[in-house]
């Protein structure tokens, strides 16, 4: 099986990809000028931040950087599209030939291109309206070989350059968009337009089982475009586009070549990378460090700063800890005071981290092991039924673990810990 | 011939000046077509017309085409507003063939006529532009050439045209026929009144990228080529009067040497897909639903709708669409746009490499002035093939300037002379100096001041 992905990211820049519009406004059609509805007679004029963010990323994804970049037309008509072609890239695009890894695979990124966004179309039943708002907005479109071979890689690939984008900073909380090319036997098939990370994950599941069971059926698999049904989770054939044939690719002549050697790129941040690797070397849990800092510069920094000083599990809990509470700006005294009581197995409520955030002395005291395990045992008496429960589904022992946490002021990973073993003793 | 710019600003205006201006060339516009509209609120500054591919804010701008009528830009082009600010006023939008599609100013409703005989054509694409300098004494014409469309009318109405060096002045404001050749230019009666324009219009323009700050050079080595494939394709009527400027010109002290490029004839072909496969994608943006031609059939679906919008081009726009969608077309797309574009960058090499010791001298156009109903029976093919001795510039975006030279039977001739990139001020010296000895003619002189 093959899986293939074309990913949109909006870029977040202030101003549109060719002029200088607000590129994100509420008010439809509020943020529009000659240049993004397509008057005769406008120009394009490139936004260098969209192309240093575009360089960013292909660097980001081990892509080569063509020394000089281009644009080209694509011409189609639809009326999202005010001057009937999208300003894109097909001969030098800002990225090409790199590799991202996802669980330990690695994945070929094919090309990495700037492009226009179209204009919003939507659709009401006794009418359509258009809102220029969004012609011209920068977007990223990240185009992978067909190296992802199931669903758990893809997941893994979607999370992967969700976090490299986070750390250079085009996070604007909009989902990803993507094109799906799926093989399962030699027929490829193409899901267009799907949004979010989930819909792009239950549309590959669905469309997975589909040509699986065609082929076990013995039957072919058409080459063909779909389009996914976000209710009914399923995909539907879908109305065939222009193909590239039609599109009739040529340079826009109105931008001249662009020379990427002056750009100065963002630096990436591997979390991911950075996670295993301090877990092996800080004797931590890999995933509950990588679930941490993937997309939180703040904890990844407040890791940095103190991994050397302080036991990798206790900083852990105490950013958890912080970041449940939004606090980012520890200062270094009441961080030690933190981690002191953290080490030792205590859990603050949101009274006492206050206090410690205030920089007020508390008494850190030692948990008594012992007495969680009789206040577990104790439980398990008063309900026996929970160790059925909690083999059938794990959550069944959320609401004694919060308790226990309420009562103990211990973390409720220790409890969690001690149930483990308890159960297992049983 | 001096700079009648100088000599209007120095002159009293008598009362109602303008005004009378306006009337005048009003009446003889009903003869010759030259105006698409005329400003008649005009009541100081020198008058300056723009071809109707240029954006003028607040009037009606079609390129010469209905599918643009209504069309109202709520902009100045970055030529015209630097104009406007620099004691010049805007008297009128000039007729042109559809989008510039055409050598002869035909291909468009307001069919512009030559000034010296109405049986004549005026040229084009910027016929409108060529026949407004002809006809009015103190004037400037802002215009605009793809292929020639500057040179080519101007050498029909007896009128100098300058078109600049590609990227020299902004085309922000310019509706597009193909980008990478589009060039605005100016056409005026003297190669001094042109300086002054292109003073104030050159230069770069944060809205448009094309349009470089580079250095102009003003290098003159006093050495004409002649190319031999361009003399070739002139007729004898033409060639004869050629002969007798060149040797004019040898008076003037320069050396003519005539070169052989065979691969000029090449630059045709190259030139039609190029600004075919421009064009095509420039005009997928007239759809009927936005500016200018509204299609109010909204609940028509998609394709019967933008069909039935774009039925409003011309039938040489049509015949542009089509070709040049095929030649960019994946299939076939190695074989002619990438081809043509590589025929580009070799004729840019090999004529610069000539351009750095000389200039190049050419007739303007082949052809002496056409009658309107013998151009009206060219085939398309033969018709582009009076672009031969305007395209080798136009296609490498060297500078060229057409000047009348003479008047055989009462009908002006131009001829053209082509020099290297940002090298324009030394083509306008030239013009000068061939000025001080040939005086053009006219055969009116609206808004005369006495």
């Amino acid at each position: 099986m093959k899986i293939g992905l074309e990913v949109h990211v909006a870029l977040p820049t202030d101003s549109k990809l060719f002029c200088s519009c607000k590129a994100y406004s509420e008010e439809p059609n509020s943020s529009i000028c000659p240049i993004c509805m397509g008057l005769p007679g406008s120009k394009p004029m490139l936004n260098e931040k969209a192309l240093m963010l575009g360089v960013s990323i292909a660097k980001a994804l081990g892509c080569k950087v063509p020394e000089k970049i281009s644009f080209s037309r694509k011409v189609y008509f639809y009326p999202d599209l005010p001057k009937s072609y999208q300003i894109t890239q097909v001969d030098a695009p800002v990225g090409h030939s790199g590799t991202l890894e996802a669980d330990g695979v690695s994945i070929g990124i094919r090309r990495i291109q700037l492009e226009e966004d179209p204009a919003k179309i939507i659709r009401e039943e006794e009418y359509t309206l258009l809102d220029f708002n969004r012609s011209g907005v920068p977007l990223v479109e990240i185009v992978t070989e067909p190296d992802i071979k199931s669903e758990a890689i893809l997941r893994a690939f979607l999370t992967e350059l969700k976090s490299i984008l986070y750390y250079l900073g085009v996070d604007i909380n909009k989902e990803f968009k993507a094109d799906l090319n799926i093989s399962v036997a030699e027929q490829r098939v193409e899901i267009k337009n799907i949004t979010g990370t989930k819909n792009i994950i239950d549309a590959a599941k669905y469309e997975i089982e589909r040509q699986n069971k065609l082929v076990s059926a013995n039957q072919k698999v058409p080459s063909e475009t779909r389009s996914y049904n976000e209710a009914k989770m399923i995909t539907v054939p879908s109305r065939e586009k222009e193909s590239d044939e039609e599109y009739g690719f040529i340079y826009d002549p109105d931008l001249s070549e662009y020379s990427t050697a002056s750009i100065k790129a963002k630096k990436a941040v591997f979390a991911s990378r950075i996670a295993k690797e301090y877990a092996s070397k800080y004797k931590a849990n890999a995933q509950t460090l990588a679930e941490l800092v993937l997309f939180n510069r703040d904890a990844l920094e407040m890791i940095e700063r103190w991994k050397e000083k302080y036991e990798m599990k206790a900083l852990i809990g105490s950013i958890e800890l912080l970041e449940k509470y939004g606090i980012m700006d520890i200062n270094e005294r009441a961080m030690a005071r933190l981690l002191d009581m953290v080490s030792k197995g205590s859990y603050p409520d949101k009274e006492t981290l206050m206090k410690i955030y205030g920089g007020e002395e508390v008494e850190a005291k030692q948990i008594d092991i012992k007495l969680i395990d009789k206040e577990i045992s104790e439980y398990i008496k008063r309900n026996p039924r929970i160790v059925e429960e909690y083999r059938k589904n794990p959550k069944a022992i959320n609401f004694m673990v919060g308790e226990i946490t309420k009562k103990y002021k211990v973390h409720p990973r220790i409890i969690s810990e001690r149930l483990n073993l308890i159960f297992a003793g049983k | 011939m001096s700079s009648s710019i100088k000599e209007f600003q120095s002159k009293e205006k008598p009362e109602g000046y303008y005004k009378k201006l306006v009337n005048g060339l009003s009446e003889v516009n009903k003869q010759l077509g030259a105006f698409l509209n005329i400003n008649e609120t005009i009541k100081d500054g020198f008058p300056f017309s723009v071809k109707d591919n240029l954006c003028v804010r607040d009037v009606e701008t079609k390129a010469g085409s209905e599918i643009l009528s209504g069309y109202i830009p709520p902009f100045n082009a970055t030529c015209v507003e630097r104009l406007s600010s620099s004691k010049f006023s805007f008297l009128g939008k000039t007729s042109m063939d559809e989008f510039g599609f055409g050598s002869f100013g035909l291909n468009t409703m307001c069919v512009a006529k030559n000034p010296f005989n109405t049986a004549y054509v005026a040229g084009g694409s910027s016929s409108g532009a060529a026949v407004a300098t002809s006809i009015l004494k103190y004037h400037v014409a802002l215009a605009e050439s793809t292929g020639g469309s500057i040179s080519n009318p101007a050498a029909f109405c007896g009128v100098v045209g300058f078109t600049p060096t590609y990227g020299a002045i902004s085309r922000y404001g310019l509706v597009d026929y193909a980008n990478s050749l589009d060039k605005i230019g100016i056409m005026a009666r003297s190669s001094e009144d042109i300086r002054t324009v292109f003073d104030i219009v050159k230069g770069p323009d944060s809205y448009d990228s094309t349009c470089v700050g580079i250095k102009f050079t003003n290098v003159n080595n006093k050495k004409i080529f002649l190319i031999k494939q361009l003399l070739d394709a002139t007729d004898e009527k033409v060639r004869s009067e050629f002969d007798k400027l060149v040797s004019k010109i040898r008076e003037m002290g320069y050396s003519v040497e005539e070169k052989s490029l065979e691969f000029i004839e090449k630059a045709i072909p190259a030139y039609y897909i190029i600004s075919m496969a421009e064009a095509s994608t420039n005009l997928a943006k007239y759809n009927g639903y936005k500016y200018g031609f509204k299609n109010e059939n909204f609940s028509e679906e998609y394709n019967r709708f933008f069909t039935e919008s774009r039925s409003k081009f011309g039938v040489e726009a049509k015949r542009r669409v089509v070709l040049g969608t095929f030649v960019r077309s994946a299939s076939v797309k190695e074989k002619y746009y990438r081809k043509a574009l590589k025929v580009r960058s070799l004729l840019i090499r090999e004529i610069g490499k000539l351009l750095k010791n000389g200039f190049i001298l050419t007739p303007t156009m082949p052809i002496t002035t056409p009658k309107i109903e013998k151009a009206v029976s060219l085939t398309p093919v033969e018709a582009y093939r009076m672009d031969i001795l305007t395209i080798p510039p136009s296609i490498c975006g060297f500078p060229h300037v057409s000047f009348p030279y003479s008047y055989p039977n009462g009908m002006p001739l131009g001829a053209q002379i082509i020099s290297d990139h940002f090298n324009d001020y030394a083509l306008l010296d030239f013009v000068k100096s061939w000025e001080t000895s040939f005086r053009y003619k006219f055969k009116y002189n609206i808004g005369d001041i006495r």
